[in-house]
């Protein structure tokens, strides 16, 4: 399938990239958290299946770090704040 | 001897002895003390005062400096996006949000710290006056609802990463370097008090991790 161009306003660069680029929220890995308490937040935060939380949480634990969200900088500033406030160490970024 | 959380009838029932509850919330003290949004006259200042924690890290210099491996490999962007140098146990609870962008790191932090820190110390302040309150006029048996048991929860995780930064533990196997270096030293020493209380929080809040499990 394929989209065949019509007539386009024309969008500079930079703009296209302000609007497509999504952004993500990492969580890095940490020697204090428990992997339980990680597990138990990603469900109870983001409501995410026991599979999938405990997922996100071994690749923290293992790779360092992992994308456990991803949306529009406002959702991931939310995000962000939030397992902050859970005592994780969250931080958000341009998906690059 | 404590015993951990365990979930009955929609409670979370643990059994704390007067010494080992006063030394949580004593800790927890001391914890929403550094949190809580300064005051706007002594605006920056951060608890160091004569407190628990001093006292349990006195003598630990030499341990707990030992102990830091490659710090520069594990956290090479997060220096030099704090303006003023602060408690670090501090930048641990609100750590630097974007290590890409400085300017939309302190951005953030403008915008959420004092939110973080009024939640973080509301947090504190129920799990202190939970576990400040013996349940059933019973000495040792601590009993906490559902909202009870997740500000303890958080409070746990918090006063853990206070402590788990004045011990220097930086890697997954810190605490076990310094368990081995602390088995050589008397029975006496702050830095085994230090790490005894450690293992004690690690220990309880698991098993309210557990219990909490949805």
């Amino acid at each position: 399938m394929s989209i065949a161009p019509v007539e386009q306003e024309t969008v500079s660069p930079d703009e296209v990239a302000e609007v497509d680029v999504p952004w993500i929220t990492l969580v890095w890995n940490d020697p204090v958290n428990l992997m339980s308490y990680v597990t138990f937040v990603f469900q109870s935060y983001f409501g995410y299946p026991k599979s999938k939380a405990e997922k996100l949480m071994m690749d923290v634990h293992v790779k360092g770090r992992a994308v456990v969200s991803n949306g529009t900088r406002e959702q991931m500033e939310t995000d962000t704040e939030a397992l902050q406030g859970y005592g994780l160490w969250a931080t958000f970024q341009k998906d690059d | 001897m404590a015993r951990g959380f365990k979930r009955r009838d929609g409670r979370y029932a643990a059994k704390l002895d007067a010494v080992e509850r006063g030394l949580v919330v004593g800790l927890m003290e001391q914890v929403h003390e550094l949190v809580a949004p300064p005051e706007p006259s002594t605006p920056g200042e951060a608890a160091s005062d004569g407190d628990e924690f001093d006292r349990i890290v006195a003598g630990l210099g030499g341990i707990g400096q030992g102990v830091s491996l490659s710090a520069d490999d594990q956290v090479p962007e997060l220096s030099g996006d704090v303006p003023a140098p602060r408690d670090p146990a501090l930048d641990r609870l609100l750590p630097t949000a974007n290590r890409q962008d400085e300017q939309m790191a302190a951005e953030f932090r403008r915008l959420t710290e004092d939110g973080l820190r009024s939640r973080k110390a509301a947090n504190l302040s129920t799990a202190i006056a939970a576990l400040s309150a013996p349940a059933d006029g019973k000495d040792d048996k601590v009993s906490l609802d559902q909202e009870q048991a997740l500000a303890v929860l958080i409070s746990l995780t918090d006063v853990r990463l206070v402590l788990g930064e004045r011990l220097g533990l930086k890697h997954d196997d810190d605490v076990e370097l310094l368990e081995e270096q602390a088995s050589s030293l008397p029975p006496d020493d702050p830095a085994v008090y230090a790490l005894a209380v450690y293992d004690f929080l690690t220990w309880l809040q698991e098993t309210l991790a557990h219990a909490l499990r949805p």
